[in-house]
């Protein structure tokens, strides 16, 4: 109340509604159009349980479990990427420096290559080989890179800076591995893993949407509970913990929450961390001076970027869709440089 | 019977590796009263206020607050009771006066509890006494020096705590902001109890605001007592390595140190200038007491 008054009046009070209302239409426009037309009449049919075999096959087991599992990734990473640019103060943050990406790379590239003597395929078919095991392998790995990288930033105090230093090193190292994992392969699991690379919802079904929707739950409902050590963390350790906060430990849950939404997202729609570093930008763009705006703005963007991007990758590509990944990187880039000329 | 004293310390030693920042230093600081810190550069004086917060393990000896070691108490609990203000603070740029000056209630407000009326209250107060009322929106960024150092001990006014440790408060003000600092810290320990301990390199503020001075040299502490004494003592001269003395202006406040600088004494006779430079060393003329570089530092 005393923060609305003595800050004056907000002309950003219409902001979150309104973004809402934008995901919403985001979420309509992405289940109504496709590479497939189907009119809206049978779009609706198919919603509500009617209509025709394969419009409510198109509906509801491709484009909306897609859509979906688009819309709780991009939450993911767009707070992951909040969380970690807060703690660690540094604008150019993103899930990567925790090197969840990479691990996750690794833990991908090692697994399929693995997989061929544990499963025998016989046979070039893609079919074969295990992808069903991808979001769970691959989310164990950016959360060993990131424990990695904790424990040894841990070490030294947990200081912002050497936080960024031991991820990007440990990134670098498990990025190369992978890369020399995948320089002696055959070129079918190299498809898997490059498309599991580039960021993709091609192909998600409801068993995603199961596999992300707990962690989802979970790390909105401990968000509220770290709103003020947040804001605290972006002090100095000493300016923080003289005003009462346990520096350590809340560092440490944030960093631990990011790593786990992030991670998650990872293992099932590929590295599209990007978002994770264009989405806070975005909300405290939009926020201004309502700083409490943020965190909600954050959540709501996650979720359109990510249905926006992976319409246009659709409708861009037609048969051929574009990958999500590629999609946000080239909308992303000159949205950054336009958010960061702010920067000194 | 023991007086109750609100912040103490009992061998309170610091290393830096293999350098001893501060060495068994005891301290006891009652209710309601100003304790100035004053030292050369490099004599201890930060290690002492942060050790003195529990902000760096102490490698011997211990620090307590009623009694309470600080090392059994909480963040919080600590923070409820002792406010600290470090030199030259940083925020987040874009956060606001009010902002900033919210933080100081997390200590009382935790993790959950809404703001109640009492924190409002207090916010408005800790606004009020450092004339912040009408840069409440303003951006931190936007404020010159002296006012956003006013909205730093504005935060640290808000968390209400009986101890207030303040880290060269006056550094970077102009003197009519130092001024009021130092009246807001007199205010504050007659009016609310609150004791504190500055740290500071003007020695005639450190004189006039304070009840007792500490002064530390190389990390151990040489003089503890009132203003009046440590004028008599002759410590100044002796740890600052300058020539002056103190002299009485007003009766009914402490003495005026006042320095000699080595132009002053350019008119003397060859002898006379020659034996100032021996004592004084080979350093170049200081323009007051304190602002200067010292060897240890």
């Amino acid at each position: 109340m005393t923060a609305a008054r003595l800050s004056g009046p907000s002309v950003s009070a219409w902001t979150l509604p309104f973004f809402a209302l934008l995901a919403i239409g985001a979420l309509a426009l992405a289940v109504f159009i496709g590479v497939v037309d189907i009119p809206p009449s049978q779009v609706v049919a198919a919603l509500t349980g009617h209509g025709p075999a394969t419009a409510r096959s198109i509906i509801m087991d491709i484009r909306l479990p897609r859509v979906v599992t688009g819309i709780l990734a991009g939450i993911h990473f767009a707070v992951a990427g909040l969380l970690l640019q807060a703690i660690t103060r540094n604008p150019l943050a993103d899930p990567s420096i925790m090197g969840v990406s990479q691990g996750a790379t690794l833990a991908v590239a090692a697994f399929l290559l693995f997989a061929v003597y544990i499963h025998d395929p016989g046979s070039n078919t893609l079919a074969v080989l295990p992808t069903e095991w991808l979001p769970a392998v691959g989310m164990l790995g950016g959360l060993i890179a990131g424990g990695v990288i904790y424990a040894l930033a841990f070490r030294r105090n947990l200081g912002p800076l050497r936080i960024t230093i031991c991820g990007i090193a440990v990134g670098a190292v498990l990025h190369a591995l992978a890369i020399g994992l995948i320089a002696g392969w055959g070129s079918e699991r190299i498809e898997i893993l490059l498309q599991w690379l580039s960021g993709s919802l091609y192909a998600r079904s409801w068993e995603h949407v199961v596999f992300l929707l707990p962690f989802t739950v979970a790390g909105l409902a401990v968000l509220p509970l770290l709103r003020r050590p947040l804001e605290l963390l972006r002090f100095d350790a000493p300016i923080a913990r003289s005003f009462g906060l346990s520096y350590r430990l809340q560092f440490s849950l944030a960093l631990a929450l990011s790593c786990c939404l992030a991670a998650s997202a990872v293992g099932v729609v590929g590295p599209i961390v990007f978002v994770g570093l264009i989405v806070p930008h975005l909300a405290r763009f939009f926020a201004g001076r309502r700083s409490s705006a943020v965190l909600p703005l954050t959540i709501v963007l996650g979720a359109l970027v990510v249905t926006l991007c992976d319409l246009v990758g659709r409708l861009a590509g037609q048969a051929e869709e574009i990958p999500i990944g590629v999609v946000t990187a080239i909308c992303g880039v000159p949205v950054l440089i336009a958010l960061l000329r702010k920067v000194p | 019977m023991r007086k109750q004293m609100s912040l103490s310390c009992s061998r309170l030693s610091v290393a830096y590796g293999p350098r001893m920042a501060l060495s068994d230093l005891d301290l006891s600081i009652e209710p309601g009263e100003v304790r100035a810190l004053i030292g050369p550069n490099g004599s201890g004086k930060s290690t002492a206020l942060q050790a003195l917060a529990g902000l760096i393990q102490p490698t011997r000896g211990h620090a307590a607050i009623d009694g309470t070691p600080l090392r059994s108490m909480s963040r919080r609990e600590i923070a409820r009771r002792l406010a600290f203000l470090p030199q030259q603070p940083t925020a987040p740029d874009e956060m606001t006066v009010e902002q900033l000056v919210r933080q100081g209630r997390f200590a009382h407000v935790g993790l959950f509890r809404a703001y109640r009326q009492d924190d409002e209250e207090a916010i408005r107060w800790a606004l009020q006494s450092t004339n912040l009322t009408d840069f409440a929106g303003r951006s931190l960024r936007e404020l010159s020096g002296g006012e956003r150092q006013r909205a730093w001990i504005s935060a640290a006014l808000a968390q209400e705590a009986q101890i207030l440790l303040l880290d060269e408060p006056t550094s970077y003000l102009d003197i009519g902001y130092q001024i009021e600092v130092l009246d807001l810290i007199h205010r504050l320990s007659r009016e609310k109890k609150v004791s504190i301990v500055v740290a500071i390199h003007d020695i005639n503020q450190a004189m006039s605001v304070s009840d007792h001075i500490s002064l530390l040299d190389r990390g151990s502490l040489v003089f503890d007592g009132e203003p009046a004494e440590l004028a008599r003592s002759g410590l100044i001269e002796q740890v600052f390595r300058v020539k002056g003395r103190f002299v009485q202006i007003t009766p009914q406040a402490p003495p005026h140190f006042d320095v000699e600088l080595a132009r002053w004494n350019s008119a003397l006779p060859n002898d006379a200038r020659s034996s100032i430079t021996q004592n004084s060393g080979n350093r170049p003329p200081a323009d007051t007491t304190a602002e200067r570089t010292s060897k240890q530092g």
